[in-house]
């Protein structure tokens, strides 16, 4: 009997359609033509930006360099892809990544490629601002280059202030206001969100409130139930049981609840200009940024938190020589000039000129020696993994039904508490 | 009397489920101004209809992904339902030693979550030079379609009076023969059935083909749908709805087009 | 190797042709699906953060597990699921089978709720996100209808949240159980239903008493298959909720991927995986075992 053709049962069915498929399958590589062009292997979480690498390509491509782009929408996904690819022989040559914590475990591991040299002959050029090189160094070396950065100011609506006859506020006080007269008129004065970005409201008014506090919790100097925490917290719940955040519940996208009024005002990245740019909002008509007031009145300098992701070489990638090649690249003048014209985003390069008039006033104003401002990291990345990931739990449950602070302020200390006894 | 009856809590019954779908429709054809302005419930004319399928098949690259996607939902349930089948012949028909035993073995494979695999599944592909390519996709496809395509065939063969197999045995066919000429064609139905539901479930899958692929040749469609619905300067509502239903065309025109395999299978299956 | 003779036990006549029917399907699901799991497994008994190597630390990670209070929650809506699916999926699929079962143009009428399996589960997300948000489509028809009453908030109180979800996946799944179900109520001889028909049986006593126990190997794997699915769900509440606000709506699935993917805790995730597998297997042997026990021999 035929029975030896019976392992074969599927390959003999569909034996055409294999063939098919493995013909098809060849086309990968197209390095092609002059030899002195190199294509690297480019992977990132940011999958809706695959046009504004393209962007970069064409510019890239006459220096003989073009990245070929993966992109991930799925972030944890992409994060735990990156890491288990360093286990195989398909090291990425490029990919983007996250400051704090998840980079310095990287590095580590000695799985990112130095960058010490880069930054050096970015800092003696002016290519990047003072101070970010602190997101990027660890024990004294650099890793990676910035892909890009984000300030996160207020964006608020022009029609809703003009209605009511809303001055941009200065100070907490008036800030404060401003929400009252909102509410009173029965309309929304904030967003919030109960995920991914539950942690932003804790992080302006803790930086607001006290710098110290706010950057000790991210060393295990000062502790979650300090007074200045209890404080923030015991502020935010009377905010949000004043009714001055949208409900939770409303998952519409927040750029479109901006632009149409639901909300006043959205504490957000400048990445959020680029998604009102989306919906049609234009700045200066429909909507302007101011910078967060301080909390407390008595802190001296204003606080700015900037949020920058890093552009990592993989060590021993096929093409780490011209990778690096590209990341020095990539801090040029012509480079950003080219990223932020196409992304409309804000270059953290001095030297480029954001065209869009509210950001370009709002990079100034950060920059403006007079301003003083303060520069802080974002509470993400600035918090090590574990804590965050209770914190994450703690806020978005508070931001939800605004329970009584100290029993998850408790728990997050409790955390911390361990995981700083861990580091010892 | 009664079929009308049944006929009318059918219709109340889908009615009630195609509301959702009519939300999707209606809101994807609104434009970004229309979405936020008006109720959910409003259609707003399918004005936006057009543009924003467009807007999402060139932001996304959809285009890219369709072909290899549509080569795997093919290939892959059409290999898993013959082993699956082959799977069930042999417990049922051929009563093969320890069938039961063998049986929940292969049943129980459905049981891992895949976010369980895809790390170990990463290494062994790149480790085999399977990674990113097509044929490791098909193969990853029609391994997680095996276990389903056994249950079902398994069940649909008890159904199957043992004395079809021993007529078949004493005309002097050769197992093979039976298999293929006998037991295959009267279970079109549940061959038809299974081949839908896992080439559905497969080109709607997201997860294997963001581990396992990487190169745009190789990306099955969904990823890059997925791409449009992201954090940092994702699309707006309507696009991404618009994407959605654009990339659910193909698995619905399916579904009708079976309709006819459906009843034809359905009458041959009664043995 | 062949068949020597008819009159042997058919066992032995084909003893060698069985196995080479089950080898394909047996080989690539160990390889493929099992190979991996084993690999979990180890690594439920170590330290790992997906980088470097992983180091043995015994049942820590179970321990952990089990000592804590997120644990507890995931275990009871993981529970929820599994009855929520057999009530609602399975119960719904079985009534819209049985409705359409014979009437003119059954394939038409089931079609309704065959039509969102087909929807891409990024789409799907989205639009029951959509209806259940608060001030969304639901709240709009219901302040239509003057329904009187505060609207709850539908994705952020547990356990109702669980609970919405659970209809959202029937919305996806029943039509899938409608159409198995079909094929087995098409299966079924006709002659005895007609003769218990005959003999004044009809409606729900025809229902229980024939139609239902010719339905077994079906709703069978209607069942099992529910089960399974229900302790694996994940895409929907990923896409709606992310298993929040806090920790509410999270199932052992999700606190497994979050442990392992969003924690950068691989033993604590793989420890949760195992729970769920051997949760899953019981489950699934207990139940395959009572319904297929006449056919155990085969």
């Amino acid at each position: 009997m035929k029975r030896n053709s019976v392992m074969g049962i599927g390959a003999t069915a569909s034996l055409a359609l294999i063939l098919a498929a493995c013909s098809g399958s060849d086309g990968g590589d197209s390095g092609g033509g002059d030899n002195e062009d190199v294509t690297l292997g480019f992977f990132t979480d940011k999958a809706a930006w695959e046009s504004s690498f393209d962007a970069m390509n064409e510019v890239s491509g006459e220096h003989g360099m073009t990245l070929d782009f993966t992109g991930y929408s799925d972030q944890t996904a992409f994060d735990s892809f990156v890491k288990q690819s360093f286990r195989t022989d398909s090291v990425p040559d490029l990919f983007t990544w996250h400051t704090g914590g998840e980079l310095a475990d990287l590095v580590d591991e000695g799985l990112v490629a130095e960058t010490t040299d880069l930054w050096a002959e970015a800092e003696e050029n002016g290519l990047v601002p003072d101070g970010l090189i602190d997101n990027y160094t660890y024990d004294g070396k650099q890793y990676c280059v910035p892909l890009n950065v984000a300030y996160w100011p207020v964006y608020y609506n022009i029609e809703l202030f003009e209605q009511y006859d809303l001055d941009v506020p200065e100070t907490w006080d008036e800030l404060m206001q401003v929400a009252d007269v909102l509410v009173e008129n029965g309309e929304v004065p904030f967003h919030q969100m109960n995920m991914i970005f539950e942690f932003v409201w804790f992080q302006a008014m803790l930086a607001g409130n006290s710098p110290e506090v706010y950057e000790g919790l991210q060393t295990g100097d000062a502790s979650y139930t300090d007074p200045e925490v209890v404080e923030v917290m015991e502020q935010w719940k009377q905010m949000i049981d004043d009714g001055y955040f949208i409900d939770p519940g409303v998952t519409t996208d927040p750029q479109a609840l901006l632009a149409n009024g639901d909300v006043a005002m959205a504490y957000f990245g400048t990445f959020f200009t680029g998604q009102l740019t989306d919906v049609g909002a234009e700045a200066g008509e429909d909507y302007g940024v101011f910078t967060m007031p301080n909390m407390n009145p008595e802190v001296e300098n204003r606080q700015m938190i900037l949020e920058t992701s890093p552009l990592c070489v993989g060590a021993g990638s096929e093409n780490e020589e011209a990778a690096l090649e590209y990341s020095a690249w990539w801090m040029t003048n012509e480079a950003q000039n080219t990223w932020s014209a196409d992304r409309g985003d804000v270059s953290f390069n001095p030297n480029v000129d954001v065209a869009d008039p509210t950001l370009s006033a709002l990079v100034d104003e950060v920059n403006s020696e007079e301003s003083g401002f303060t520069i802080q990291q974002r509470y993400l990345e600035a918090t090590p993994v574990p804590i965050y990931s209770v914190a994450s739990e703690i806020f978005g449950e508070f931001v939800t039904n605004a329970p009584d602070p100290m029993p998850g302020l408790e728990r997050l200390q409790a955390e911390a508490e361990d995981y700083w006894a861990g580091q010892e | 009397m009664a079929d009308r009856i049944r006929k009318a809590i059918l219709i109340v019954l889908g009615l009630l489920w195609l509301m959702p779908v009519y939300l999707i429709i209606a809101n994807a054809a609104k434009t970004d101004d229309e979405y936020g302005s008006t109720s959910a419930w409003k259609p707003a004319g399918i004005s936006g209809l057009m543009d924003n399928i467009a807007n999402a098949w060139d932001r996304g690259g959809l285009g890219e992904g369709v072909a290899s996607t549509g080569l795997y939902s093919i290939v892959a349930p059409v290999i898993a339902v013959l082993i699956g089948a082959g799977v069930g012949f042999a417990i049922v028909a051929l009563k093969l030693r320890r069938g039961f035993l063998w049986f929940v073995l292969i049943f129980s494979a459905t049981v891992f979550p895949l976010q369980m695999i895809l790390m170990p599944l990463f290494i062994g592909y790149v480790e085999f030079g399977l990674y990113d390519s097509r044929v490791g996709m098909i193969l990853v496809y029609t391994v997680i379609s095996v276990p389903f395509a056994a249950f079902v065939m398994r069940n649909f063969f008890t159904g199957v009076a043992h004395q079809v197999f021993e007529a078949a045995v004493v005309d002097g066919a050769s197992t093979w023969r039976i298999f293929w000429r006998i037991y295959l064609p009267m279970s079109t139905s549940a061959l038809v059935a299974i081949f839908i539901l896992q080439a559905t479930l497969i080109w709607n899958d997201l997860l294997l083909g963001l581990t396992l692929t990487q190169s745009s040749e190789t990306r099955p469609v969904m990823t890059a749908l997925a791409a449009l619905q992201s954090t940092y300067g994702g699309s707006t509502m309507p696009t991404v709805l618009a994407g959605g239903l654009l990339v659910s065309l193909p698995t619905v025109v399916l579904f009708l087009l079976a309709q006819r395999a459906f009843t034809r299978g359905l009458s041959l299956g009664q043995f | 190797m062949t068949a020597p003779a008819v009159q042997n036990n058919p066992r032995d006549t084909y003893r060698w042709s069985s196995r080479a029917f089950v080898l394909p399907g047996l080989l690539i699901v160990a390889v493929m699906l099992y190979l991996p799991f084993v690999w979990t497994s180890y690594l439920s008994f170590t330290e790992y953060d997906g980088l470097g190597d992983p180091e043995l630390v015994g049942l820590d990670k179970y321990q952990a597990m089990f000592t804590d209070a997120g644990f507890l929650v995931s275990l009871r809506n993981t529970l929820l699921w599994v009855l929520g699916t057999l009530v609602f999926p399975v119960g719904i699929g079985l009534l819209v089978a049985v409705l359409a079962d014979g009437i003119k143009g059954s394939f038409w009428y089931r079609l309704p709720f065959l039509l969102p399996y087909a929807i891409s589960g990024v789409a799907v997300g989205v639009i029951w996100t959509f209806i259940l948000q608060t001030g969304g489509a639901l709240d709009e028809a219901l302040t239509f209808l003057n329904v009187p009453g505060d609207r709850p908030r539908w994705l952020l109180d547990a356990p109702l949240n669980t609970f919405v979800m659970i209809i959202a996946s029937t919305w996806q799944a029943a039509g899938v159980n409608a159409l198995l179900f079909g094929i087995g109520l098409q299966s079924i001889p006709k002659e005895p239903i007609e003769a218990a028909r005959m003999d004044g049986a009809s409606g729900w006593t025809l229902f229980r008493t024939m139609t239902w126990p010719m339905l077994a190997p079906l709703t069978t794997v209607v069942v099992g298959l529910s089960i399974v699915g229900s302790l694996k769900q994940f895409d929907i509440i990923w896409a709606m909720t992310q298993g929040g606000p806090g920790t509410s709506s999270e199932t052992l699935a999700l606190t497994m991927y979050k442990e392992t993917f969003v924690n950068n805790d691989y033993g604590l995730g793989a420890a949760v995986a195992v729970f769920l597998t051997v949760v899953t297997v019981a489950a699934s042997i207990m139940y395959l075992r009572r319904q297929l026990s006449d056919k155990k021999e085969i």
